[in-house]
């Protein structure tokens, strides 16, 4: 599983191994019933303070998206497809909130923003 | 009970130039702590007087529930120490100077020791003096770490080494610390190391704790305000606001640091002084630092 953290980008680690285990959930990459690295080795391999992953594993586990079995590795949760399509578009939103705050910077009009995320998306190269 | 308890500490080494003046803190079990502060702020006369090698002019120091100055013994041997300046005689080899830490203390573990004089690559028969920094600070790490301590204190643990030792320095303490939860109060200018390690920062400046968050606290009800220049007094105007931490003018514009989230930062600068094109934003422990250790309060 692929997870990278920047720790000086101002997001605490916690939340950027919570929103990338989202992440590759909502995009396949992990998949019911997969196991998760156990806290101390993807600490030690990311050189961050253990706590800071079992506090996201157990956020997570709060919010149904792992789950626990004693004595056995943390494992993705059984998520039906309507829940994974839903966390496709927040992770979208999430991802565009920096967008969105451009756009609004510079008084761009939505009709304008949208043609250019748009453009972008399928790989238009009409400008 | 806490595993350190710092109350009202107070020390200068020059009458009427106080390096501590009035600091308090205390440390939980399996805290990590980070402290903070430029050069000369009192980390290391703070760490010190932990230790006991330094006494305060007044306040109670507690490790353990116990004085450091009157129970020494007691108390070092739950202690692993590790300092910058920190001198290994020179000429006694690695093996000889491990063997004179394991006489020291009773709860020594020595398949631990072997296993960091092995993966730490040093050579048991070589003199202290011909060996690097990094590996110098390696064989301070194994004396510190060997004998389980409860608390580990580390001066500037990092400081002089390289990219790769530092990191290897860091997976090792981070190791002891998932193994036997070991309690860790470090020094650092290496924020992103702090950023890495610990869970608390505490940040000395003006001889006092400035800043004692969680470092999510600081990461997410924090943030740097960017205040245009015009009307005049917007500094002023900025600091007299108890949420502002401290303002620093530059050419672009005055920037403030709050102890608020940005949504609410820049909803009180609207509120306070009517602007309302100031930008709020979190930030990262390099730039909070430079931004705060900077600028006038």
């Amino acid at each position: 599983m692929l997870i990278v953290v920047d720790p000086s980008s101002g997001v605490p680690v916690f939340r950027q191994v919570m929103e990338q285990v989202r992440f590759h959930i909502a995009s396949g990459l992990l998949q019911a019933g997969d196991e998760l690295p156990p806290t101390r080795s993807l600490s030690a391999e990311l050189g961050v303070n253990p706590m800071t992953i079992s506090k996201a594993y157990n956020l997570l586990e709060r919010d149904g998206v792992l789950e626990r079995r004693p004595g056995k590795p943390l494992v993705v949760a059984a998520l039906d497809p309507e829940e994974i399509e839903l966390e496709k578009l927040e992770q979208l939103r999430s991802n565009l909130s920096g967008a969105v705050r451009a756009a609004r910077q510079l008084r761009l009009n939505p009709g304008e923003a949208i043609k250019v995320f748009r453009q972008m998306l399928e790989g238009d190269k009409e400008d | 009970m806490s595993v350190l308890a710092l109350t009202d500490i107070h020390r200068s080494f020059e009458p009427g130039v106080p390096v501590l003046d009035g600091v308090d803190f205390s440390v939980e079990a399996g805290e990590v702590v980070g402290l903070l502060g430029r050069n000369g702020a009192g980390k290391t006369t703070l760490l010190h007087i932990a230790m006991g090698m330094l006494r305060q002019q007044q306040g109670t120091v507690e490790v353990f529930g116990l004085d450091p100055h009157r129970r020494p013994v007691e108390v070092k041997r739950r202690i692993g120490f590790v300092s910058e300046n920190q001198i290994l005689p020179a000429f006694l080899k690695v093996r000889e100077v491990v063997e004179l830490h394991r006489s020291l203390f009773p709860s020594w573990d020595d398949e631990m020791a072997a296993r960091l004089i092995d993966r730490f690559g040093l050579r048991p028969g070589a003199r202290i003096k011909t060996l690097s920094k990094g590996q110098a600070r390696q064989v301070a790490l194994l004396c510190a770490l060997c004998h389980k301590p409860e608390l580990l204190l580390l001066d500037e643990p990092a400081g002089g080494l390289d990219a790769l030792a530092r990191r290897e320095f860091l997976e090792t303490s981070i190791q002891a610390l998932s193994n036997t939860g070991t309690t860790i109060v470090f020094s650092s200018h290496y924020l992103s190391d702090v950023e890495r390690l610990a869970d608390r920062v505490v940040m000395l400046h003006d001889s006092k704790v400035l800043i004692d968050n969680s470092l999510d606290e600081l990461h997410e009800s924090f943030s740097i305000a960017l205040v245009p220049h015009r009307p005049q007094g917007t500094s002023d105007a900025l600091l007299a606001l108890p949420e502002c931490l401290g303002v620093r003018v530059r050419t672009d514009a005055v920037h403030a640091v709050f102890r608020l989230d940005p949504d609410d930062a820049c909803a009180l600068i609207t509120k306070q002084l009517g602007v309302t094109d100031a930008l709020c934003r979190t930030a990262g422990l390099e730039e909070m630092f430079i931004e705060i250790a900077g600028g006038e309060r």
